[in-house]
C-alpha cells in the first residue's frame, strides 16, 4: 500500500483537483500526517458496530491520506432499517469511516454536525443483489470547517441505490463520490443540493462507472450560489464496452444570486459501448424573472419571492427520491436551514 | 357613487423601444366587468401586464390611477397588496414550491391580517370545492407539469383566496373544456359583484357565462370601439376587418 508521505501531491491539471487543490483541504501542511481523533457517531434507530479500520481503495491522495489517519470503521446495520445516524465532529482534526452493507431494503439519513477545524469522512457501501438502499447525507458542519469526503459504493445485480446529499455547512468542502454498477440491472440515482452563501467553497466530483449491461444511473446536482460562494460540480461517467443497454444521465444546474458568486459545472462522458443512452447537461443562470414577477404579483416582496424560488430549486433536487423517509428528512432540514438564514 | 377602481388615461407603452399601446383610456368601477377583445398582438396582454407593473414594459406617456392614486412608482407586490390581481395567460411554474405553501404565503402577504391556519384551511376547502379541485393539487409544485386547464383553475383559485378589488383576467378561458369553462366562470361571477374585472378574451363563449357591462375592441394598441355585450357577438360573427376602418 502506498504511504502518504511517498505519494505525489496531484497537480491542478488533474480533473479531480483542478478547482480545489489538495493543499487547500489538507488539515495542515501537505507534508505532514497529523494526529486525528474519531468523531462521535450514534443512532437511536440503527445498530452500529465499531471494527478495526477497513482500508479504502488507494487510488488517489485523499484516500491514501485517510487510510493513514483513520483508526476504526463503523458498520451500520441497515437491513430492513429506517433511521438516522448522527456524526458529531469537534476539535482540530476528526475523521470517520462509515460502512453500510445492505441486502434487503433500508432508508438511512446521516447527519454531520459539529465545529471541527477539519473533518475527513469516508463512506463505503455494498448494495447487494436485489437490495434497495436509500441514503441521505446532510452536512450541517460549522461555517468554519473544512471537509474532505470520499465515497465508494458498489451496486450489485438487480440492486437499486439512492444517494442524496444536502450540502449547507462547512467553509470549504471537497467531495469525491464514486459509484460502480457491478451487476446487470443495477440502478443508481444520485441527488445533490448545494446552498452556497458567504464565502463557501463546495466542490463535488462524482464518478459513476457502468461495468455491466442493462444498468442505469441518474445524477442531478442543483447549486444555489449567493454572496461570494463558489460551487463546483464535475462529473465523470464511464460506460464500459460490455455495458450495453445502459441508460445514464447527468444534469448540473446552478442558480447564481450574486454577481460575485461562481459556479462550474463540468459533466464528462466516456462511452465505450454503442447500444446506450447517455446524456448530460449543464446550465448556470440568475433567477428567472418571470418566476419572480409571478410571485411578486401575489404580494411577495422581491426578497420573499427570491427565497421561495431558491427553496423550491433546492427542494426540487430531491423530488425524485423514491424513499419518503429520506426525501422528507432532506426537505425538512433544508427548509429549516433557509428559514434560519432568512431570520438571520 | 360607485368607486372608480382603475382609471387609465391616454396610456402609451413600449417594449424594447417598440410602441405596443398607443393611447388607451379606460375607467373601471367596482362591480363592473369590462371585456377587451382584439387580434393576437393587438396589445391586450401588454395592457394587463403594464397595469400590474411588469418591469419589462415601459410607460412612455399617460397615467394609471388605482383607487385614485397614481401607481407609476408602485412595485408589483405593492400593487398586489393594494388589491390588484392578474390571472396570467401563461403562469410561471415554480418547481419545488408546493401549491399549498404558495397559497398560504400569498394570502398572508396580501391580507393585512393573515388568517389562522384553521380559517385558511376552511377558506381553501370551500374555494377548491367551488372550482371542483382535488386536494392533491396542494402538494403539487406550482404549475409544474400542469395542463392548461389546471393552470387556469389555479389562477382562479388564487383570485378567490386573495379577494382582489381589481381582477385582470388574461385569456383565462383558453385551454378550458366546456365544463371547466363553466366552473371558472362561476368563480369569476362569485367575485365580480364586489370587484372590478377586466377580462381579456378571444371568444364570446366566456362572455355568455360572465356578462360584461362594457366590451372594448383593441386594434393596434388603441381602443377603437366600446359598447355593450352585443359588440362581442358582432365580433364573433364578423371578425375584426370592420374595426380596421376605425383606426
Amino acid at each position: 500500500m502506498t504511504s502518504y508521505l511517498d505519494a505525489i501531491v496531484p497537480s491542478r491539471s488533474e480533473h479531480l483537483w483542478r478547482y480545489t487543490p489538495w493543499s487547500r483541504v489538507h488539515p495542515g501542511n501537505v507534508d505532514t500526517v497529523p494526529e486525528v481523533d474519531s468523531a462521535i457517531v450514534n443512532s437511536e434507530d440503527l445498530k452500529l458496530n465499531t471494527v478495526a479500520f477497513e482500508s479504502l481503495s488507494t487510488t488517489d491522495i485523499a484516500r491514501i491520506f485517510l487510510n493513514e489517519i483513520m483508526h476504526e470503521t463503523i458498520v451500520v446495520s441497515c437491513d430492513d432499517g429506517e433511521g438516522h445516524v448522527h456524526i458529531h465532529a469537534g476539535g482540530h482534526a476528526v475523521a470517520t469511516h462509515l460502512h453500510l452493507s445492505c441486502s434487503t431494503a433500508s432508508n438511512i439519513v446521516i447527519h454531520l454536525h459539529g465545529e471541527p477545524d477539519w473533518f475527513g469522512l469516508a463512506l463505503t457501501g455494498d448494495i447487494n443483489a436485489n437490495a434497495r438502499l436509500s441514503v441521505g447525507i446532510i452536512n450541517e458542519l460549522s461555517s468554519d470547517s473544512v471537509m474532505v469526503r470520499v465515497d465508494d459504493w458498489n451496486v450489485h445485480r438487480d440492486a437499486s441505490f439512492e444517494l442524496a446529499t444536502l450540502s449547507m455547512g462547512g467553509h470549504r468542502n471537497k467531495s469525491d463520490i464514486r459509484s460502480t454498477l457491478l451487476g446487470t440491472n443495477a440502478s443508481l440515482k444520485q441527488f445533490i443540493a448545494v446552498h452556497g452563501h458567504g464565502t463557501r467553497h463546495d466542490d463535488h466530483h462524482i464518478e459513476i462507472h457502468h461495468q455491466q449491461p442493462h444498468t442505469n444511473s441518474h445524477l442531478l446536482l442543483n447549486a444555489v450560489c449567493d454572496d461570494r460562494s463558489h460551487s463546483i460540480g464535475t462529473g465523470s461517467l464511464t460506460i464500459d464496452d460490455i455495458a450495453q443497454h445502459t441508460d445514464a444521465g447527468q444534469v448540473f444546474r446552478n442558480l447564481l444570486l450574486s454577481p460575485s458568486s461562481r459556479a462550474e459545472a463540468i459533466p464528462e462522458l466516456e462511452v465505450l459501448a454503442n447500444e446506450v443512452a447517455a446524456s448530460h447537461g449543464a446550465a448556470s443562470a440568475p433567477i428567472n424573472q418571470e418566476q419572480l414577477h409571478y410571485l411578486m404579483s401575489r404580494g411577495l416582496s422581491k426578497d420573499e419571492a427570491t427565497s421561495m424560488i431558491v427553496e423550491g430549486f433546492l427542494v426540487d433536487s430531491f423530488t425524485d427520491l423514491d424513499s419518503d423517509h429520506v426525501r422528507e428528512a432532506m426537505q425538512t432540514r433544508l427548509t429549516v436551514h433557509l428559514e434560519c438564514q432568512l431570520i438571520g | 357613487m360607485t368607486e372608480v377602481l382603475l382609471h387609465v388615461e391616454n396610456l402609451h407603452v413600449s417594449v424594447a423601444d417598440t410602441p405596443i399601446i398607443q393611447g388607451i383610456s379606460l375607467e373601471i368601477k367596482r362591480g363592473e366587468i369590462h371585456a377587451i377583445m382584439g387580434r393576437n398582438g393587438s396589445g391586450k396582454s401588454t395592457l394587463a401586464n403594464v397595469i400590474m407593473g411588469h418591469p419589462a414594459y415601459e410607460v412612455t406617456s399617460g397615467t394609471i390611477h388605482y383607487k385614485g392614486q397614481n401607481i407609476d412608482d408602485m412595485e408589483v407586490f405593492e400593487r398586489a397588496r393594494a388589491g390588484m390581481f392578474l390571472s396570467f395567460q401563461y403562469p410561471a411554474s415554480i418547481p419545488g414550491v408546493q401549491v399549498g405553501t404558495f397559497l398560504r404565503k400569498s394570502v398572508a402577504s396580501v391580507r393585512e391580517e393573515a388568517p389562522s391556519p384553521r380559517e385558511f384551511r376552511q377558506e381553501l376547502n370551500e374555494a377548491m370545492k367551488q372550482l371542483d379541485m382535488d386536494r392533491s393539487f396542494l402538494s403539487r409544485y406550482v404549475n409544474d407539469g400542469f395542463s392548461g386547464g389546471e393552470k387556469k383553475r389555479l389562477e382562479i383559485l388564487q383570485m378567490l383566496l386573495l379577494q382582489p378589488d381589481l381582477a385582470l383576467l388574461d385569456e383565462t378561458d383558453s385551454g378550458l373544456d366546456i365544463d371547466a369553462l363553466r366552473i371558472v366562470a362561476d368563480g369569476i361571477n362569485a367575485v365580480a359583484k364586489e370587484t372590478g374585472c377586466l377580462i381579456i378574451t378571444h371568444y364570446q363563449r366566456l362572455l355568455d357565462l360572465v356578462k360584461p357591462n362594457v366590451v372594448h375592441v383593441l386594434i393596434d394598441g388603441k381602443i377603437v370601439e366600446s359598447g355593450g355585450p352585443e359588440l362581442a357577438i358582432k365580433l364573433e360573427k364578423e371578425g375584426y376587418d370592420w374595426a380596421d376602418a376605425l383606426v
